[in-house]
């Protein structure tokens, strides 16, 4: 009997196929992600049958924390065409902007905003500190900023609605700092967001399911006082047991 | 595939070197995307939450007259409450309601007497829910949308000209609409606000408000049995 000589065969497995079909799903995930967006508070939304879906642009979602705390991030934009003008980055820096001298305007205050402070606001999507804070704020590094945007003890995190009262030839006016950011949005040079707000797709209001509605009254009154009284409110999709 | 062959062919020279060929391994690459694929999945948001669009009055007194002028018949009032659980979870949400105009007789502090009843949030159309009151108020409108969406069914009409067909009835004068009143308490959870809101989506109600709770409101309701039991635990 001869005998058999076996091959030694070699254990290598061809990757190749492996490799294409990954990079394939890669290249899916990168086109069709949004990324979450960071936000200072989680909050699970309530759920609701509609089915109309969150606009991604041309959109100032209202985020209100468990504690009552205003967070705001506001998106612009996303026509490439209109980028340079209307974009997310250039929209934020106008509405700081105009915030803030509107601010000073109306306390005498100075607030000492730098043109570097704008360029580094622009960059996040969502603020919630008093106007007074601002510069202070921009100036720490982003994990700092973080903290103290994330402590839900810290009394001045979040947009304040403390009264600020100011004289018009028709008599002294009460207006707040939430007012003053919803105006400068409503303001700003992009029509959209503006036609936005006034169809109501424009505003976005984010609790938590247990948030109590003494907490969430308040930026509802704040809305209704400034005449934009159509807005959304953020729900997740009812499944079928609810 | 994933070699290179070494072409045998052309002159053979002395000494020239075996077939060769050149394995590429692409395990590594293979590891570093699906980590990148990972990190992706994780990361992206594929359902886009959804949003409930809700128009408040204005704070200017017109709107509100007109509602009040509205008929007392069509109006029904809702009282947001919810209970929490000792984490300060959720542990129930429950709506008292009336219709017209708030009816009860005090004796002393003690209620005697009122129209105020209660109901609860249910996906199903039980008897307690809300959602089968508010369904038997709004039948008028309800029964016309069906035939609406029946002829949808039925491909006569497109969806678009099913929803302008809804929205024309929802808002359409001659019939008997309500008019909800909707009232959170201080302690009422934002899902209840939520659900009550969709309430209103779900049974075509076109007219409702978020209103203030009056004095006798909140009287009515600290005395009815099922809001003290309720908050029990909370006093202790």
């Amino acid at each position: 009997m001869g005998k058999v000589k076996i091959k030694r065969k070699s254990t290598l497995i061809d990757m190749t196929a492996m490799s294409d079909v990954t990079v394939l799903l890669l290249t899916f995930f990168m086109l069709t992600s949004t990324f979450l967006q960071k936000e200072p508070v989680t909050v699970i939304t309530p759920s609701s049958v509609s089915e109309i879906k969150v606009p991604t642009s041309n959109v100032v979602n209202v985020l209100v924390s468990p504690q009552g705390k205003i967070f705001m991030s506001l998106a612009g934009d996303a026509d490439a065409e209109n980028a340079e003008e209307w974009g997310s980055e250039p929209l934020r820096k106008e509405v700081l902007k105009k915030a803030a001298s509107r601010y000073e305007e109306l306390t005498g205050k100075k607030l000492g905003i730098t043109q570097m402070d704008v360029e580094k606001f622009a960059k996040n999507a969502s603020f919630g500190i008093p106007l007074e804070k601002m510069h202070e704020f921009l100036m720490l590094d982003q994990t700092k900023q973080d903290e103290w945007i994330g402590d839900p003890n810290r009394p001045d995190a979040g947009i304040p609605l403390k009264e600020i009262k100011y004289n018009t030839p028709d008599g002294p006016v009460t207006t707040n700092e939430f007012q003053i950011w919803m105006r400068a949005i409503y303001n700003s040079s992009n029509p959209n967001i503006h036609d936005a707000i006034q169809k109501g797709e424009g505003i976005a209001i984010k609790a938590d399911r247990g948030t109590k509605f003494e907490t969430i009254h308040p930026v509802l009154d704040n809305l209704q006082t400034i005449k934009m009284n159509k807005f959304s409110v953020m729900t997740a999709l009812k499944d079928q047991a609810d | 595939m994933a070699q290179i062959e070494q072409s045998s062919g052309g002159k053979k020279k002395k000494g020239a070197q075996k077939k060769m060929s050149i394995h590429v391994d692409f395990t590594p690459m293979v590891d570093m995307n699906m980590l990148l694929i990972t990190f992706f999945m994780l990361c992206t948001t594929m359902i886009k939450s959804q949003t409930l669009s809700i128009a408040l009055p204005t704070n200017e007194k017109l709107q509100q007259e007109e509602l009040q002028k509205a008929k007392e018949s069509e109006a029904i009032t809702l009282i947001l409450d919810t209970s929490y659980d000792d984490k300060g979870g959720i542990k129930e949400n429950t709506v008292y309601y009336y219709t017209g105009k708030p009816e009860a007789e005090f004796n002393g502090s003690q209620l005697v007497k009122s129209n105020i009843q209660v109901a609860r949030f249910k996906g199903d159309d039980t008897e307690h829910g809300i959602r089968s009151i508010l369904h038997k108020r709004n039948e008028a409108v309800l029964k016309k949308v069906e035939e609406q969406k029946d002829r949808w069914r039925n491909k006569e009409i497109t969806e678009e000209q099913f929803q302008a067909e809804a929205k024309k009835i929802r808002n359409d004068e001659k019939l008997t609409r309500p008019v909800v009143i909707i009232k959170p308490l201080e302690g009422a959870s934002w899902e209840s606000l939520i659900s009550a809101l969709d309430e209103m989506q779900i049974n075509q109600i076109s007219r409702y408000q978020i209103g203030t709770l009056t004095d006798v409101d909140k009287a009515m309701v600290f005395e009815t049995p099922e809001f003290k039991k309720a908050h029990s635990h909370e006093d202790k």
